[in-house]
């Protein structure tokens, strides 16, 4: 086969990869989402730590309050966001782990039930041969 | 394969994979491959069910991204290129199973591709004359066709869109032998043309005749490079694990 080497399209296709704009691969994020999920979950038992500190510090239930809202309810929330973050991509990486090993072992299998098939074949066709060589 | 000249020696091939590996999540399933594929020739990807090839060609065609190594078109490194940059650049991929739209007829299937800019005259005028049976079938919905007829279509399309770089995934699977020599025959005039084919088949003896280099995969990694003829004797073995 002899090619045409002056195709322009090939040089035009040259020129269009070298001007293509390639961008470094982003990661998934997912490692840094469940990073930032640990962390908020530590800030958030912090700002319960800290209003618990306040609201302790004072027996006047008007100064309390602002504790409570700013140190337990924000806390609580910063704390919920970051446990459904921590869950959701913990989540996700061992169910995807766990469906790519389930068809791995799946292939594995069909793998073995086919060789063992051919085994039984081959045996088959061994006993039908001397079967038919003893008659 | 003919003698390279003057300019391919000069030129980089119009792709090259170096030590390519690629995963999904944690299971590697292609181990560091080589490859190199100059302008106009063809190349054969060799290799039973589950060797890595379908996973090589994703990576080429920019669908996967590769964990590591380089893949390399017209001397460039396009690691991070999203496939449809590679796609308007010319990379052309006619994936397994023919993926033509079953309910539509064959023109509309060809008018698919004019979103690429190329007007559907153009896309009809290349697709007919390359496949005239499709002319003959161009009012007929594609899923009603053989499926040979649903290959060429499929090629049809694939080629509406100028490519210079054309990946080719199992283009035999479920053909019968005469048109699958046809299909080839017709891959082998594409690339006299000057545009590099990248076949994956798993089935290999109508495209080593056509092929330049073959190229044996076996468990994610390429167990032999070579002319096709030197290969076509090694297949069998390969395939039976021997």
């Amino acid at each position: 086969m002899e090619p045409n080497p002056t195709n322009p399209r090939i040089e035009q296709f040259r020129s269009e990869v070298a001007d293509l704009d390639i961008k470094t691969p982003a990661d998934s994020g997912e490692r840094t989402y469940l990073l930032v999920g640990i962390v908020l979950m530590v800030i958030g038992g912090g700002l319960i730590f800290a209003g618990y500190w306040g609201a302790s510090g004072t027996g006047v239930l008007a100064e309390q309050i602002p504790y409570v809202l700013s140190g337990g309810f924000l806390g609580l929330g910063v704390m919920l966001v970051g446990a459904a973050m921590f869950v959701r991509y913990s989540l996700s990486r061992y169910l995807r782990y766990w469906l790519i090993r389930t068809i791995y072992e799946e292939r594995t299998q069909a793998d073995k039930v086919v060789e063992s098939l051919g085994s039984i074949e081959a045996l088959l066709r061994e006993t039908a041969r001397s079967r038919a060589d003893a008659e | 394969m003919s003698a390279p000249t003057a300019a391919s020696v000069a030129e980089p091939p119009l792709l090259e994979l170096r030590g390519v590996r690629a995963a999904y999540g944690r299971i590697e399933v292609v181990h560091g491959i080589d490859l190199v594929l100059p302008a106009g020739s063809v190349f054969a990807l060799l290799g039973p069910n589950g060797a890595g090839k379908s996973t090589t060609l994703s990576v080429c065609s920019g669908l996967m991204a590769p964990t590591a190594g380089s893949v390399i078109l017209a001397g460039r490194r396009v690691n991070g290129a999203s496939p449809d940059q590679l796609a308007r650049a010319g990379v052309c991929t006619i994936p397994e199973g023919r993926s033509v739209f079953p309910n539509l007829t064959v023109r509309e299937n060809l008018q698919m591709m004019t979103f690429a800019g190329v007007s559907m005259n153009a896309v009809e005028e290349v697709a007919y004359a390359r496949f005239p049976r499709l002319g003959e079938r161009r009012t007929q919905l594609a899923g009603t066709m053989s499926g040979g007829e649903q290959q060429m279509l499929a090629m049809a399309r694939g080629l509406a869109t100028d490519p210079a770089l054309l990946l080719l995934d199992e283009l035999s699977m479920g053909l019968a032998p005469l048109i699958v020599e046809e299909l080839y025959t017709i891959v082998a005039q594409i690339a006299a043309e000057g545009i590099s084919i990248l076949v994956v088949e798993q089935f290999a003896h109508s495209v080593l005749e056509v092929a330049d280099t073959a190229a044996i995969m076996l468990h994610g990694s390429i167990a032999r490079v070579g002319p096709p003829r030197e290969l076509e004797d090694e297949l069998s073995a390969a395939y039976l694990g021997a």
